[in-house]
């Protein structure tokens, strides 16, 4: 089968962990667990449950009516021109694919301890096959915001524009799946080696919701503040997201720009840490 | 021709003791700040080096060997040797930090039972999902997914989730899905330990099956010395992170028990001032004499043992002395009680012999106690726990790998004999 040529070996083990982690071949080769952890996670999570995954629908339709009677009736933030049920809905769809992923990746080391020490496979999978299952709610949440989105433009004297824009969307998607994973990875290190780090994970993204326009919009924010606001990379994918759906929202070539390029680098930087750092965080966790 | 499937180098793997890194982000960050940016010493590197030593634990250490093509390594040692380690860094779970492993082939290891198994699931999906962990390929899982239920045996439970699964039931599940991987090398820590000894059997002979048809290279942590010589070619026999021998595996086993057994089969008391006594008794020696078989092979249950004694008689004149010899498990069972008949004796030096025959007891640690008595009534002088040792298992043919029940293990004559060949009518 193999040559005995001594210095041709099939793999080696050495106390250097390398940058670059997994090859792409051999994720691929574990693609099948990724189907299969994302098929055990939508098993499990509405096993035993007398609604199932009408769960999925009712979390967001909730959270829409608790913000609307909040901040519509009783705070009384504007939501523009756009009817309220629609602003918050896609304000909160995107904001829980975010904080899904994000939350859900930053404590994979320590959600899968036992995993990790038992067996060897990729880690990567872990993250991704998480937000390919945050991504499959997002889409049936999504196909409830369209349905919504027909219903308000057809029996509704509200119109916005056309439905074109709304390829825009995976773009969008695209991004903030990105910057989720990236912040994900880059904290699901920090929370394995000190524990401190997971309180400061759940603060933070409370936090950062505020500072996200997903109960205001944009041009609600004073002037002299806005910039704080336009500071959060999320700010001009929500933006543009309620724009291309709803025709409302401010964002700039530039600002997309410097979205992208932070989300980029991140990933970036995120991803080789995480692979450097990984092998070692066992030996911790 | 045959062929290196592992070749280990020099591999060490340091744990540290007590606090990881330096326990807190702040001063993680402060360490980072001194000696990546102001390129300082390590302001929590403790310098002193003998501080640094007792902080550090070397689970592995400077350990170097080879693993042919298609042989069986059995890997013994007490706990904290290093085994777990060393499988740990083979399968690439934690890294070492020195050294360099090397192979050919893919690897699986099943290091515990029912990894990845998730309790809501059902035995299918469990199947499916612990053959994906193993980075099997769907094709390959559904190729060789009849063969697991059989092997399990739990076709009428395949759509009852596990965690309703009885745990032999979760075990053999557990257990066939990793058995029916083809990876080129298999790792295989303490996978018998689990399970009623029918199913361990089973899996035994499934892992003979994979190591002799199909050439795979085996290795092999396991507590059942009777395992490892049964299994493997060649053992290793790891004690506190270094290699203490390797060699054939019955060779390693052998050593490795006479090493570990906890022993006390000699006392002897040159000054009799010293000696455990009273003003009427004084001993002056207890022995346990093991007949081995073979001078390097350890106590096990075939080897008969000669208690000895010899003590002062400080009485005067002529007393009727009788002595009690009293045989206990460690679990506190009085295995025997054999009394001496009285016997008419004088001040001076007395002794006794008797001698336990092979293929009497059972495997397992022992003690003796003893009293001696005057006139069968009055206790003169009583010693608990005088001597100690332990037997170690010994099974030849029989192909039971659990536990030996019972106190005793006697090797009465006992067979099956074909009394007629008729079928079974009513």
């Amino acid at each position: 089968m193999h040559d005995s040529n001594q210095s041709k070996w099939d793999w080696e083990i050495t106390a250097k962990s390398s940058w670059w982690g997994a090859s792409p071949r051999e994720l691929w080769a574990y693609r099948f667990l990724l189907g299969g952890l994302v098929r055990s996670d939508f098993l499990r999570g509405y096993q035993q449950t007398v609604l199932g995954p009408l769960w999925l629908l009712l979390q967001p339709i909730m959270t829409t009516i608790t913000y609307l009677l909040v901040f519509g009736k009783m705070v009384g933030i504007s939501t523009g021109t756009v009817p309220p049920a629609l602003f918050y809905l896609a304000g909160i769809v995107l904001w829980n694919l975010f904080n899904d992923a994000f939350t859900g990746t930053s404590s994979i080391f320590r959600d899968n301890a036992h995993l990790f020490s038992k067996v060897y496979f990729p880690r990567l999978v872990i993250p991704f096959a998480q937000l390919s299952s945050h991504l499959i709610s997002f889409a049936i949440q999504s196909l409830f915001l369209l349905v919504l989105l027909i219903y308000y433009r057809l029996f509704t004297s509200w119109d916005s524009h056309t439905l074109f824009w709304l390829l825009l969307i995976p773009l969008v998607v695209g991004l903030v799946c990105a910057q989720s994973l990236a912040l994900g990875l880059l904290f699901s290190v920090l929370t394995g080696k000190y524990r401190d780090v997971k309180f400061i994970v759940g603060l933070g993204v409370r936090l950062l919701m505020f500072l996200t326009p997903v109960i205001y919009p944009v041009q609600y924010v004073t002037e002299k503040w806005r910039w704080l606001v336009q500071l959060n990379p999320l700010t001009p994918l929500f933006e543009l997201f309620r724009w291309a759906i709803l025709g409302q929202g401010i964002v700039t070539i530039s600002q997309l720009l410097y979205s992208t390029s932070f989300t980029l680098i991140l990933l970036l930087a995120s991803l080789l840490t995480f692979n450097k750092q990984g092998d070692k965080i066992i030996d911790v966790v | 021709m045959s062929t290196v499937a592992i070749q280990v180098e020099s591999l060490s793997k340091r744990y540290r003791l007590g606090t990881i890194g330096t326990g807190s982000l702040r001063q993680d960050v402060q360490r980072w700040w001194t000696t990546a940016i102001r390129k300082k010493e390590d302001p929590f590197f403790l310098a002193d080096s003998a501080t640094q030593q007792k902080q550090a634990l070397w689970a592995l250490q400077d350990i170097s060997f080879e693993v042919q093509q298609g042989e069986v390594l059995g890997i013994v040692g007490n706990n904290g040797a290093g085994k777990s380690t060393l499988l740990k860094i083979i399968s690439r779970i934690v890294r070492p930090t020195q050294g360099t492993v090397r192979g050919r082939g893919r690897i699986n290891s099943l290091l515990e039972v029912g990894t990845g198994f998730q309790p809501d699931l059902t035995g299918r999906d469990n199947i499916l999902l612990s053959g994906y962990i193993l980075g099997m390929s769907k094709a390959e899982v559904r190729a060789k997914f009849d063969e697991i239920v059989a092997f399990a045996g739990i076709e009428r439970f395949l759509d009852t989730p596990v965690k309703r699964y009885s745990s032999g039931m979760y075990v053999r599940l557990a257990f066939a899905v990793a058995a029916h991987l083809e990876p080129d090398i298999l790792i295989l820590d303490e996978v018998l330990a689990v399970g009623d000894s029918e199913f361990q059997k089973k899996c035994l002979g499934k892992i003979r099956e994979v190591s002799h048809h199909t050439g795979r290279t085996i290795l092999f942590v396991s507590h059942s010395m009777q395992a490892i010589t049964n299994l493997c070619d060649k053992g290793m026999w790891l004690h506190q992170g270094k290699i203490k021998k390797i060699g054939t595996a019955s060779a390693v086993v052998n050593e490795y028990l006479v090493s570990a057994q906890r022993i006390q089969l000699k006392q002897k008391w040159d000054d009799a001032t010293l000696a455990p006594g009273n003003e009427r008794i004084r001993l002056k020696l207890v022995e346990l004499v093991p007949h081995l078989l073979t001078p390097d092979s350890p106590v096990d249950v075939r080897t008969p043992l000669t208690f000895k004694i010899e003590f002062w008689n400080l009485l005067p004149g002529e007393t009727s002395l009788s002595m009690g010899l009293h045989l206990y498990t460690y679990s506190g069972e009085c295995v025997f009680d054999r009394p001496t008949p009285d016997s008419l004796c004088n001040q001076g030096l007395i002794k006794a012999e008797c001698t336990i025959p092979g293929d009497f007891l059972n495997d397992g640690a022992y003690y003796f106690s003893f009293v001696i008595t005057r006139d069968t009534s009055v206790d003169l002088f009583r010693y608990e726990e005088c001597l100690s040792f332990e037997l170690e298992d010994f099974r030849g043919d029989y192909n039971y790998y659990g536990k030996w029940l019972g106190v005793v293990r006697p090797n009465f004559p006992f067979k099956l004999i074909q009394a007629g060949v008729e079928s079974f009518a009513s």
